[in-house]
């Protein structure tokens, strides 16, 4: 309870009010001789406890409009997932049409209209919404990247973010070693909590110099990272790996390049070529069982109102000024001709008054 | 007079009666269903110049004098605290001659924190190349603000100073219905010229923009032949930035948008309202607070000490 927290703390300052049924209370009421009344050692006892009650009433009701909650709070727990940078291709290229048809061929299966961009969106979001535990970076690159969120459970603020990068045009060129290398420094100063991936979405590869590799591959295994590809081809057939019906303008191409490079980082590495996309959920099911990790999550817990319990307790106090109020009330009214009892007519109710009197 | 003081008894039916309805009135304080509220809000897609002539010294915060980049993050922090939880954000960059969407519209409460860290990484840096064409990217902004559910209102912040400079009569015009995405232009800068400083692909200040380093006339006069014309009736200032009120006044009527200078959150919140495009959200209120003033009330009634105001007045008299 030693966290709470009030949304209108200037409420506090109305707490002196709670001394009023301290205060002197004068009612004006004569009697004719002190000694006629009985003494009543209950009453004596009974009067303080009562003031007490409805002091504490009072508290209690100011305490409850002054809003107390116990924040919003971060827990922990332990969750299978990883932590995932998804590092997203800008550049122009990603503008184009995705998987055309090779120029070559006559188009029996009618071209697709959406843009790689578009096509890159949506493997995010299935990505994203097929990994509740994950928590998630965002890195968009063009000829230089730019973190844009670092790691966070938020899946909304990491949708939005996605859902931001299929929008519009493309704005420059291609440097995926930069933004390789941008996604490891995202992880230096985090704590190791389970499975560190980066989840790169990109049309084309880019030719690395020797430098550029081993400065990649030692990052890479230092910081114990992994690397997804969502490889999103411009034509329709393009692989990563070599395959028999090759065109032989792809032998070449720097993505094939790229990927022969990440499969020698002996680190883990999944490519995915951009097909249809309920393959590529049951692929992502399938990483699942094979290399994530325990992972420490973070979890919000939302925000918790604890004006009832005040309320409750107030209830509790005020049921039981009521009944004794009453109580009281039933005491002075009883009907005429019956014979009243001295004793209740100066009950434990009244007798704060004729003491005072005196 | 001193008013009528009640007798005893009806002082013991009055204390039980009040007594009950406290009861109830805490009881329903517990327990009365939560009732919908309807609510105004604002769904807002912030859009921040990025260009180097941000980086002018020359706004307010307080009494400290900082960058206009900085102002225009105070400033959107400040906007976004202001907002009713439900209201959705969305953030974006401009340079060159687009504005960038960063972050499509979401709920500004339960994100803030994303979208404040989102919101101090618009920086130079993020620039991907060195223009300022400031009117398209207005008008990209406001196009690509209908493709997003909901449709936000645009608050565009910059300095107006268009580089390079814009042709008298052949500056780019807007395609749109003004007033058909509702917006405002928020001015930020100071009226004196400034040297505009230079920054590097990390965002270092390597320097100021000499005179000789940027165009002076538009694009169009540069590449005729009669170039030297042109040149000899054009100030050389385009190096030297300051806010542009007739430039961006001129944009507000072109697209339709308020323009404010420098104005503060609140002011921009109650603009922004005024406009039709606020959205009525449907938040779940608990009445609880006022039932249970109404029951501190009663009880505050019945233990006022009134004997002691009473002599009080009696002796004044």
């Amino acid at each position: 309870m030693s966290d709470i927290v009030w949304e209108l703390p200037a409420l506090l300052w109305a707490l002196p009010l709670a001394l009023l049924p301290f205060v002197y209370v004068d009612v004006r009421k004569s009697v004719v001789w002190l000694k006629l009344t009985p003494v009543d050692p209950l009453s004596r006892i009974l009067t303080p406890l009562l003031k007490l009650a409805a002091s504490l009433l009072i508290a209690l009701l100011v305490m409850a409009l002054a809003g107390p909650h116990i924040p919003e709070q971060l827990s922990q727990r332990s969750g299978e997932g990883a932590e995932i940078i998804i590092l997203v291709d800008r550049s122009r290229s990603m503008d184009d049409i995705f998987a055309a048809a090779p120029r070559n061929t006559l188009s029996r299966v009618p071209i697709g209209t959406q843009s790689k961009r578009q096509v890159s969106r949506d493997y995010l979001i299935e990505f994203i919404q097929r990994r509740p535990d994950d928590r998630f970076g965002y890195v968009f690159f063009s000829n230089h990247s730019t973190e844009l969120l670092s790691l966070t459970y938020h899946k909304d603020a990491v949708m939005a973010t996605v859902d931001a990068g299929a929008l519009g045009r493309g704005i420059s060129q291609t440097n995926i070693v930069e933004a390789l290398l941008k996604a490891a420094d995202m992880f230096e100063h985090e704590i190791y909590r389970g499975a560190r991936r980066v989840l790169l979405i990109s049309d084309g590869g880019q030719l690395l110099t020797e430098q550029e590799e081993s400065f990649i591959r030692q990052r890479y295994q230092a910081l114990q990272l992994g690397i997804i590809w969502i490889y999103l081809p411009a034509m329709r057939g393009m692989t990563l790996e070599p395959s028999d019906q090759d065109n032989f303008l792809w032998v070449d191409m720097p993505e094939r390049k790229l990927h022969e490079f990440f499969k020698t980082l002996s680190i883990p590495y999944q490519a995915f070529e951009a097909g249809s996309l309920s393959d590529f959920a049951d692929a992502i099911d399938a990483i699942d069982q094979q290399h994530y990790e325990t992972l420490m999550v973070d979890e919000v817990q939302p925000r918790k109102s604890l004006a009832d319990r005040f309320l409750l307790f107030a209830l509790m106090l005020a049921g039981l000024l009521a009944a004794i109020q009453a109580y009281s009330w039933w005491g002075a009214y009883l009907p005429r001709g019956h014979d009243v009892d001295v004793r209740k007519l100066s009950g434990i109710c009244y007798c704060e008054y004729l003491v005072f009197d005196s | 007079m001193a008013g009528r003081s009640i007798n005893y008894l009806q002082r013991i039916r009055l204390t039980a009666m009040a007594m009950c309805a406290a009861v109830v009135l805490i009881m329903a304080a517990l327990w009365f269903p939560h009732v919908d509220r309807d609510i105004k809000v604002v769904d807002t897609l912030f859009v921040i110049d990025i260009t180097d002539s941000m980086l002018v010294k020359d706004a307010r915060i307080g009494r400290e004098t900082v960058t206009r980049l900085d102002w225009s993050q105070e400033f959107v922090r400040q906007a976004m605290l202001q907002m009713p939880c439900g209201s959705k954000v969305a953030l974006a960059a401009f340079t060159d001659s687009r504005s960038l969407i960063l972050v499509n519209p979401i709920e500004v409460c339960a994100n803030y924190h994303d979208l404040i860290q989102v919101l101090y990484k618009i920086e130079p840096p993020m620039a991907w190349a060195k223009a300022s064409e400031v009117s398209k990217a207005l008008f990209t902004a406001i196009n690509q603000a209908k493709d997003m559910d909901p449709e936000p209102s645009i608050v565009f912040i910059t300095d107006g100073h268009e580089s390079p400079p814009l042709h008298e009569t052949l500056y780019p015009k807007f395609g749109g219905t003004p007033g058909e995405v509702s917006g405002v232009l928020i001015g930020v800068g100071g009226t004196d010229v400034q040297p505009i400083p230079k920054s590097n692909e990390d965002g270092e200040i390597i320097g100021y923009w000499d005179v000789n380093e940027v165009l002076h006339v538009d694009v169009y006069a540069a590449f005729r032949g009669d170039l030297a014309d042109a040149m000899a009736n054009v100030q050389r200032t385009e190096h030297l930035s300051s806010q542009k009120h007739d430039h961006m006044e001129r944009l507000g009527i072109m697209v339709g948008f308020d323009y404010l200078d420098m104005p503060t959150a609140n002011q921009l919140m109650r603009t922004l309202r005024a406009h039709d495009s606020a959205r009525t959200q449907r938040v779940d209120y608990d009445p609880y607070p006022i039932f249970a003033g109404l029951a501190l009330l009663l009880l505050l009634l019945l233990y006022l000490p009134y004997g002691l105001l009473l002599s009080l007045r009696k002796r004044k008299t």
